[in-house]
């Protein structure tokens, strides 16, 4: 018996077969995840799905109400130029903190890693009322620059643990002495060796950064609310009124997210198509 | 006055001293070695010289000018580093032009820079591919070529071939040589391994425990070391602890050996004599030649070398090596009892400090 499966293992053509409980287990968690998203899209073009299994008719009704939405476009541009911006933030906060740790003061690591994870253990509530009643003052009280702010302290361990592993891979330490030693000062050595390096680590973050801070709710609604309306907020105001136009609204999110995946993966392999391309001449 | 300087350099980690009253001349276009053991602080005062660690104290000069408040980036001083560190983002030629670039060199004259340094180092048809495509010893050659195509006025090298397989080192120090002796550029060049150190510098620093032992030519330091401690680093030696009995004698615990005058020791002064295998003529026979030192004893081990033999011979208690060649000696077998011979001029005698 155990011979017989040593033997197995070892033949790459033989594939190990998965026992019917793992194939139960992946199936549970596919459907796990899979049916609010599907019945979400289904949701958003049934006519109407209370007395059947199967919804009785299809209509693009709903995602005509949620284009017709009078707050839709400015909503989605609220959204987009949240996300960008945070990203935008934390990247220029990130990136050169990160790269000083790891070359100048590696004693702090730890401590950095610790301080990264903060933001988790904070309850979002906790964290947008007290901002709120600590910046009290105009320009900054309730206003969008505040929950820039705020969102870039939530989101910042989505950016830190791929820009730090990937820093961690390359030893910055090192190419930064070859830099320098070149003649390149700091920028030129983050600028020319650095970021190029750690951009895969980069992208990652920013992705992460993106979907979260597209998708948030809580702090909005605390700190801006009405004055900033973002597309969680649209969203949430119409599960009120209208469930399928919600659900339309959802997939038009859903969407917008994929296509900006898509897109930040595709800038990404346009910094790599170079190095591929000499691969392949080979 | 010498090209590089380094006057009283010391640097303390934790309150212990890694380099210390490190004082250095090193002369215009010579290729100077630091040799040592791990952790003697070669490293340490590479890194000084380039600017990457700060001096505790003293004195860095570079061509009359003091370095040690210049930062790295504006020394004009190249680096290899035991790990390449080419740049993974850039072809072979980006790497290279990459100094030139940071000089705002015009572009056409990179180009011709660039091609020159990359047939230096006999890589002129790697240009076009990325870090990873090379061997390390191609790895390596290209990071020589980034180095010196700025036209550095100090090339300092990291245990540049440790990464490197015997062979590949073998070829790639005489390149460095080569190289280094065709551009007449002052060089630095760290390692442990003592052969690499003696076959291509000019001058070998023996360092141990952050403190210069011996600075010399490569033969200098071989056949006439300063202490205990080089005789036994570099090379082997042979060790007889003794004391001093008249002009040109040496009492220890199992022989007496003669030796040259002893003119500058007290009499019964405690003394290491050191005696290496290379000089020892092994002989079945007593064939005493006169004022010659000859010692009996009883081979232990054998151990083939390739080009020279060496013999473990037991002297009363103490076991003595001595090399042989094929070519002047008859074969020695295990257990055989002879004689091993060598003139007072072989004989080193150091005080040793109780
Ligand atoms: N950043 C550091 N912090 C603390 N101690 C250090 C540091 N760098 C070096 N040292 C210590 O200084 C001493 C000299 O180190 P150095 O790296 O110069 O040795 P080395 O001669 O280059 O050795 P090796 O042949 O192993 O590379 C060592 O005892 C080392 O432990
Ligand atoms: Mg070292």
């Amino acid at each position: 018996m155990a011979k017989s499966r040593s033997t197995q293992s070892r033949d790459p053509n033989k594939r190990v077969r998965p026992a019917s409980w793992q194939i139960f287990m992946v199936s549970f968690f596919l459907l796990y995840m899979l049916v609010p998203i599907i019945s979400t899209y289904v949701f958003s073009v049934a006519t109407r799905w209370d007395r059947t299994i199967l919804p009785e008719g299809y209509t693009l009704e709903f995602y005509k109400r949620a284009f017709a939405a009078s707050y839709f476009t400015i909503t989605l541009r609220n959204s987009l130029i949240l996300s960008l911006a945070t990203i935008l933030v934390s990247l220029l906060v990130i990136v050169p903190t990160v790269y000083w740790v790891h070359t100048r003061l590696v004693g702090a690591k730890p401590l950095l890693d610790i301080l990264m994870i903060l933001p988790f253990g904070i309850p979002m509530v906790v964290l947008a009322l007290a901002l709120v009643q600590v910046y009290n003052f105009p320009p900054l009280a309730r206003s969008p620059t505040l929950l820039i702010g705020a969102v870039v302290i939530y989101s910042m361990p989505f950016m830190y643990r791929p820009v730090s592993n990937a820093i961690q891979a390359v030893d910055a330490q090192v190419l930064t002495e070859a830099g320098q030693s070149l003649g390149a000062n700091v920028f030129q050595v983050l600028y020319r060796i650095i970021i190029p390096n750690i951009l895969p680590g980069i992208l990652s973050g920013s992705l992460l950064v993106f979907s979260t801070v597209f998708a948030e709710y809580t702090l909005t609604s605390l700190i801006v609310g009405a004055k900033f309306k973002t597309f969680p907020l649209l969203l949430v105001e119409f599960t009120r009124i209208n469930g399928n136009v919600a659900s339309a609204f959802s997939v038009i999110s859903f969407t917008i997210a994929w296509l900006v995946s898509i897109l930040i993966l595709w800038v990404g392999s346009m910094g790599n198509t170079k190095r591929t391309k000499t691969i392949r001449a080979r | 006055m010498a090209y590089l300087e380094l006057k009283n350099v010391n640097k303390y980690y934790a309150g212990v001293a890694a380099v210390h009253d490190f004082s250095l001349d090193i002369e215009k276009g010579s290729l100077v070695s630091f040799l040592g053991p791990s952790g003697c602080g070669k490293t340490t005062t590479l890194r000084m010289i380039a600017g990457f660690e700060q001096l505790d104290s003293g004195t860095i000069r570079l061509d009359g000018n003091d370095i040690v408040p210049v930062p790295p980036n504006r020394r004009d001083i190249g680096m290899v580093f035991q790990s390449y560190a080419l740049f993974p983002n850039m072809t072979v030629r980006e790497n290279v032009a990459f100094g030139l670039e940071m000089k705002k060199t015009p572009k056409a004259e990179i180009k011709k820079h660039v091609d020159n340094v990359l047939e230096m180092v006999r890589l002129q048809d790697t240009a076009k591919r990325f870090p990873h495509q090379l061997s390390g010893g191609q790895q390596q050659r290209i990071a020589l070529a980034r180095a010196l195509a700025v036209q550095p006025r100090v090339l300092l090298l990291d245990e540049p071939l440790s990464a490197l397989d015997a062979e590949v080192r073998v070829v790639l120090r005489g390149e460095i040589r080569r190289i280094q002796s065709e551009l007449a550029i002052t060089t630095v060049y760290v390692t442990h391994d003592q052969e690499e150190a003696l076959s291509i510098s000019d001058k070998v620093v023996v360092m141990n425990k952050g403190l210069i032992e011996q600075v010399g030519a490569p033969e200098e330091i071989y056949r006439a070391p300063n202490t205990r401690f080089v005789a036994t680093f570099i090379g082997t030696a042979n060790q007889f602890l003794g004391k001093t009995s008249g002009k040109n004698m040496v009492v220890c615990n199992n022989v007496e050996l003669f030796t040259n005058s002893l003119t500058d020791f007290k009499t019964d002064q405690p003394v290491v004599v050191l005696v290496r295998p290379e000089n020892i003529q092994v002989q079945a026979e007593q064939s005493r030649q006169k004022g010659w030192n000859s010692i009996h004893g009883e081979v232990e081990t054998i151990t083939f070398h390739g080009a020279i033999t060496r013999l473990g011979v037991n002297v009363n208690g103490q076991r003595v090596v001595a090399d042989i060649t094929v070519a002047n000696t008859q074969p020695v077998s295990l257990n055989q009892k002879l004689w091993l011979q060598f003139p007072p001029e072989a004989c080193q005698v150091m005080v040793v400090e109780e």
